[in-house]
């Protein structure tokens, strides 16, 4: 690590806001969230447990295969971005409205942890390192972490990763007027797109405005990586000795573990990739908008698989016998072996 | 008293015969004149139930979400893919084309060639686009390539381009006046223009036209109803032939086809002077009149004929006959009359048209072949009957058995099992149309195999049902609302038959996911006002699903298809929300919308349907029970008309054929004529039996009497409307199986269960 990079460490910045948890569940019938077409409407991320696989989408759906994808209730009717389980029974599912539920059956029934619409951000991802640690990242440089499993939830503000212009004036406002400077403070930051471990130790965190940011300590302070392209990164994935970012426009880029240098993939399309599952050794399946899905190598070679018309694909996914599926806005699809 | 009055006008008349015909010419000439101006007049308002709480939603908000007079051309390329020159050069031509036929908006063509057909992309620094169509745009391979790629980036698949690349669509909307003359636009000529100047030029091996539109229906239905004018030739001509074997004179078979033409050209003549037009259902009732004129001049050549067998002449003969004639023919006429009248009391345009325009043509039938028809008779010279007279006519003694207690047990246990089945399945008659596509016409037409096509290949339908939702100025701008219509949307397309939907809640979301960089995981109703009114501000009023101060916002349900037993739930699904989610700040209303207009038509037909069975038989049982003063005759004669309008009902499901603004007169018409058959029969009988004859005697004579004239009838009836089997338009054919059946069974029900039923009535005392 060069002596330059160093100066962008600064430690440890950790506002912590205890956060009164269980919200009360917004009264409504149950009954009426299971809909037949709630399996077929836009899902955002399917998860597997090694048992089975979880699937989350929109007004708080979910949904456990089993053979078929059962639609099971949740206690909240926001979208559901993401979804993380540490074991068969235990994990978590995050969203919109600042919304993070619990299960510890699977996936089979749900328990609201936290929510809080008045925050007006979502979570977009959310990683446990064990059962009792984990951290909820979001919009506008949402961070929460939990060391009880989920019980507490607590903020943390990594002002690390701003930018070094907006340092200086939120430096500049904090003097003047302390309720702008609040508001303003509260927006500055990137989005956080995703954040997964990379080594034993190193975590990756991906985001808006070209955000590559690791950390070695579970995420307590982050190293903001000088990045060649500044657009949105929307997810990341390693294969073997390769990590992989993907981002707006068909921007995908690869590099070894040190995660320093870092170099564009070519696609054969500038669709916005959302995610990728790993196949084999040294190939990624990557999904995207406008329904594509491409194969990229840990080399870097790319080909277009598959195009579906009119479909955004937000997810991807392999079932215990091999099938993959993938989900977007037109819910959760099988594809065809190719 | 009432003789001595039909007495004195019969003299009266017979005096001053010639003067009387003068007068029936003059009329026939005047309302002739009249009846040349008639119009088709096919206006959509006539067809719905106007003050049905779904029409008045949609008469409300027509203006501002109306757009339902639109026009769509779809441009298929039969090789499967249209990329290529050929096509390209074709959309175009026939997109200019469509842009030029006068009443098109011409602001509001859309295709691929439209300058409007633009394609957005999110880059990095916010959206970046263009024309679909280049401006220099060339049908070269590179050109075709980047179009491909435009096409894909503008999400247009699936409206302007078919979901398999196979066709691309021209649309348009019509304006209701033509800007340069100022006039109405004329459907029926607009049609045909889109006939010649579209499918004749363009259509080839490689290129296929697929058109369809409210007036493109309209003018593929008054072609279909062109054809009814060969049905009433053909008519004529057969039941010509009838009267001919019946009457084996010339002169007695062309004055009574003379008479039943001048009961239609009354008719026809009185609909101009009170103001009507003549549309593709009311076409019906001139065959009607026709035939129910014709089957009442038999009686009457009948009568003349065995007074003239019995020695008198013509005249005298004419003269007794039509004094015997006027009280039950003016009765069983009359009586069809107040049976068309009581279809006044559904409130559908349509249909009460039909009910006065039927009553008007059955009444003049008076005049016609009750008066005119025995003056006219007079003037010739009737040849006795000799070869009639056997001792016993073998038919009518058979027949006469049914009216033994013996034969009438059987004959009433078969009944009643009919009746039974018939109930049975009656109450599984549907409600609405029942088939897919224009319900006017065949499914195998041209217009609903286009589409087919259209619904198959893009991801259109024609079957919209629109909920309106009504709020509060600026509703849009907030969270609250806008998650109830997300809500309420969501819950109503998760109904079977429902296929896709849309509101403004919907659009919002996938606007507010574009703001964000096209990421799918803001497709959400931002909380924040700001954001909110950033994705709303997006969407222009032209999309049709807000208006100018977003208080009224529309909820778009495409379903499958229009049956009613898919809109049906729809609709219960609609209002058991409504109960939950209405609150004075927002109300969800039904329903505007082709298929909101249909549910209307088919809960006003399905109410209707109760009352105007028991008005008409209501009236039928009051006229039975004023001409004979005896319940038991009255019961004989209503009893088996019940019966076959229950069977016809069976009829209705066996055959797929809903109850429809069309069908649903059809059981008044059916009852209404039917009756006849039973007074002539029961009036005979019932003098005879007054004065204690048995009932098979009293049976058979009146079969002497009558029974050939009623078999007569109701062939004849039943020929004049059987030839709408053919008509190119499907309700009219289903309009006339169930007359024909009606006619046919009824008659046989009064030849049949009637004296069956009289047997049981009128036993001997051993």
């Amino acid at each position: 690590m060069s002596f330059r990079m160093l100066r962008f460490i600064s430690i440890v910045s950790v506002f912590s806001l205890f956060h009164s948890v269980p919200v009360l569940a917004q009264e409504k019938n149950l009954k009426q969230q299971i809909q037949p077409l709630a399996a077929n409407s836009l899902i955002l991320d399917i998860a597997n447990n090694q048992q089975t696989m979880v699937a989350v989408g929109e007004r708080g759906h979910a949904f456990v295969f089993n053979k078929t994808w059962q639609q099971v209730n949740t206690p909240t009717d926001a979208l559901l971005t993401k979804v993380f389980f540490i074991s068969p029974l235990k994990g978590w599912a995050v969203g919109h409205d600042a919304t993070i539920l619990h299960t510890a059956d699977g996936g089979q029934s749900w328990q609201l942890q936290m929510q809080s619409a008045e925050i007006e951000k979502p979570f977009l991802d959310v990683l446990f390192f064990n059962e009792q640690e984990g951290v909820a990242v979001g919009a506008y440089g949402l961070f929460y972490r939990t060391l009880d499993g989920g019980n507490t939830w607590n903020s943390e503000y990594h002002q690390e990763l701003l930018f070094e212009e907006d340092v200086a004036y939120l430096e500049e406002l904090k003097a003047e007027d302390e309720a702008l400077y609040l508001s303003e403070r509260s927006t500055l930051l990137p989005h956080f797109n995703r954040i997964i471990p990379v080594t034993n130790n190193t975590l990756l965190m991906v985001g808006e405005l070209g955000l590559v940011a690791t950390s070695l300590d579970k995420g307590h302070t982050w190293l903001k990586q000088d990045f060649l392209y500044e657009g949105s990164l929307f997810n990341a994935a390693v294969i073997e000795s390769t990590a992989f970012v993907m981002g707006l426009r068909g921007n995908v880029f690869v590099s070894d573990l040190k995660l320093t240098e870092w170099s564009k993939v070519n696609l054969p399309v500038n669709s916005t990739i959302n995610a990728g599952l790993r196949l084999g050794e040294r190939t990624l399946r990557a999904v995207g908008n406008g329904g594509v899905i491409i194969d990229i190598t840990t080399t870097g070679e790319s080909q277009l698989v598959e195009q579906r018309q009119g479909e955004n694909l937000v997810a991807i996914a392999e079932d215990s016998e091999g099938n993959i599926w993938v989900a977007g806005n037109k819910g959760l699809i099988k594809l065809e072996q190719k | 008293m009432l003789d001595k009055l039909v007495n004195g006008f019969e003299s009266y008349l017979f005096r001053h015969r010639a003067f009387v015909i003068f007068l029936f010419t003059l009329a026939t000439i005047f309302l002739g004149l009249q009846a040349s101006n008639l119009k088709m007049d096919a206006a959509f308002v006539k067809n719905i139930p106007l003050n049905h709480s779904y029409m008045q939603t949609y008469l409300k908000h027509q203006k501002q979400f109306g757009g339902a007079n639109s026009i769509m051309v779809a441009v298929e390329d039969t090789s499967g893919n249209i990329f290529n020159a050929n096509f390209f050069d074709t959309l175009k031509n026939v997109h200019d084309q469509l842009f030029f036929i006068p009443g098109v908006d011409r602001a509001q063509v859309k295709s691929l060639f439209s300058p409007s057909t633009r394609f957005t992309e999110v880059v990095e620094d916010g959206f970046a686009g263009g024309p679909v169509i280049p401006a220099d745009f060339s049908t070269t391979e590179y050109g075709l390539k980047v179009v491909q790629g435009n096409i894909e980036k503008a999400g247009i698949v699936g409206r302007l381009i078919a979901e398999d690349y196979s066709a691309a669509m021209v649309s348009a909307q019509l304006m209701d006046f033509d800007p340069q003359t100022g006039e109405a636009l004329d459907t029926l000529a607009f049609a045909a223009q889109l006939e010649e100047q579209l499918r004749e030029q363009y259509e080839t091996d490689a290129i296929k036209i697929h058109i369809i539109g409210f007036a493109k229906m309209a003018g593929d239905v008054a072609d279909g109803a062109k054809g009814v004018l060969l049905f009433f030739l053909i008519a004529i001509l057969v039941t010509a032939v009838m009267v001919y074997f019946f009457s084996k004179s010339v002169a007695l078979t062309i004055l009574p086809l003379v008479c039943s033409l001048v009961a239609v050209i009354w008719q026809l003549g009185l609909l101009t002077v009170v103001g009507f037009g003549l549309d593709p259902m009311s076409i019906l009732i001139p065959f009607l009149v026709f035939a129910i004129g014709v089957s009442h001049s038999v009686q009457m050549i009948n009568a003349v004929r065995r007074r003239v067998t019995d020695g008198q002449t013509t005249k005298a003969a004419a003269a007794l006959a039509f004094r015997s004639l006027l009280i039950p023919g003016g009765v069983a006429l009359l009586s069809d009359t107040i049976g068309f009248m009581t279809l006044l009391a559904i409130d559908i345009g349509i249909i009460r048209e039909l009910a006065i325009s039927a009553s008007l043509g059955v009444a003049v039938i008076i005049l016609t072949n009750l008066m005119l028809l025995p003056l006219l008779i007079s003037y010739t010279k009737v040849s006795p009957n000799h070869e009639q007279q056997p001792a016993a006519n073998p038919i009518w003694l058979k027949l006469s058995k049914f009216a033994t207690l013996k034969y009438a047990v059987w004959v009433l246990a078969i009944t009643a099992v009919l009746y039974a089945v018939g109930l049975q399945q009656a109450n599984k008659m549907k409600v609405g149309d029942l088939q897919g596509g224009a319900p006017a016409l065949h499914l195998d037409s041209r217009y609903n195999q286009d589409t087919f096509f259209i619904t198959d290949k893009f991801s259109i339908t024609t079957d919209v049902m629109t909920v309106i939702v009504e709020a509060f100025p600026e509703a849009c701008t907030y969270h609250s609302v806008l998650t109830q219509i997300d809500e309420f949307e969501w819950l109503v397309g998760n109904t079977p038959g429902v296929e896709s939907t849309a509101s403004l809640a919907s659009v919002a979301k996938r606007v507010n996911a574009g703001f964000n960089e096209g990421n799918p995981k803001w497709s959400v109703l931002p909380r924040t006002t700001a954001s909110l009114v950033q994705a709303v501000g997006q969407v222009p009023t032209t999309s049709g699903l807000l208006n100018s101060d977003c208080s009224v916002m529309p909820v778009y349900l495409f379903l499958e298809d229009h049956k009613a037993e898919t809109i049906e739930p729809v609709i219960a699904k609609v209002n058991e929300l409504k109960l939950k989610m209405d609150n004075e700040q927002i109300q969800f209303k039904l329903a505007s919308g082709p298929v909101g207009v249909m549910a209307a038509t088919n809960e006003a037909v399905a109410e209707a349907q109760l009352p105007m069975m028991l008005y008409v038989y209501g009236a039928v049982f009051i006229l039975c029970l004023i001409s004979f003063r005896s319940l038991r005759a009255t019961i004989a004669v209503i009893l088996p008309l019940y019966v076959v309008s229950t069977l016809a009902q069976a009829l209705m499901t066996q055959l797929d054929i809903g109850l429809a603004v069309s069908t649903l007169p059809v059981i008044a018409l059916g009852v209404g004529i039917g009756v006849d058959y039973g007074i002539y029969i029961l009036s005979t009988m019932a003098v005879r039996l007054r004065d204690g004859m048995p009932v098979q005697q009293a049976y058979y004579e009146a079969l002497v009497e009558r029974g050939s004239a009623v078999i007569f009838t109701g062939l004849t009836l039943a020929i004049g409307v059987s030839t709408w089997f053919f008509s190119a338009l499907k309700f009219q054919m289903d309009m006339g199986i169930l007359l024909t059946f009606m006619f046919l069974v009824n008659m046989l029900g009064a030849i049949i269960i009637l004296p069956a039923i009289a047997a049981l009535f009128w036993r001997q005392p051993k």
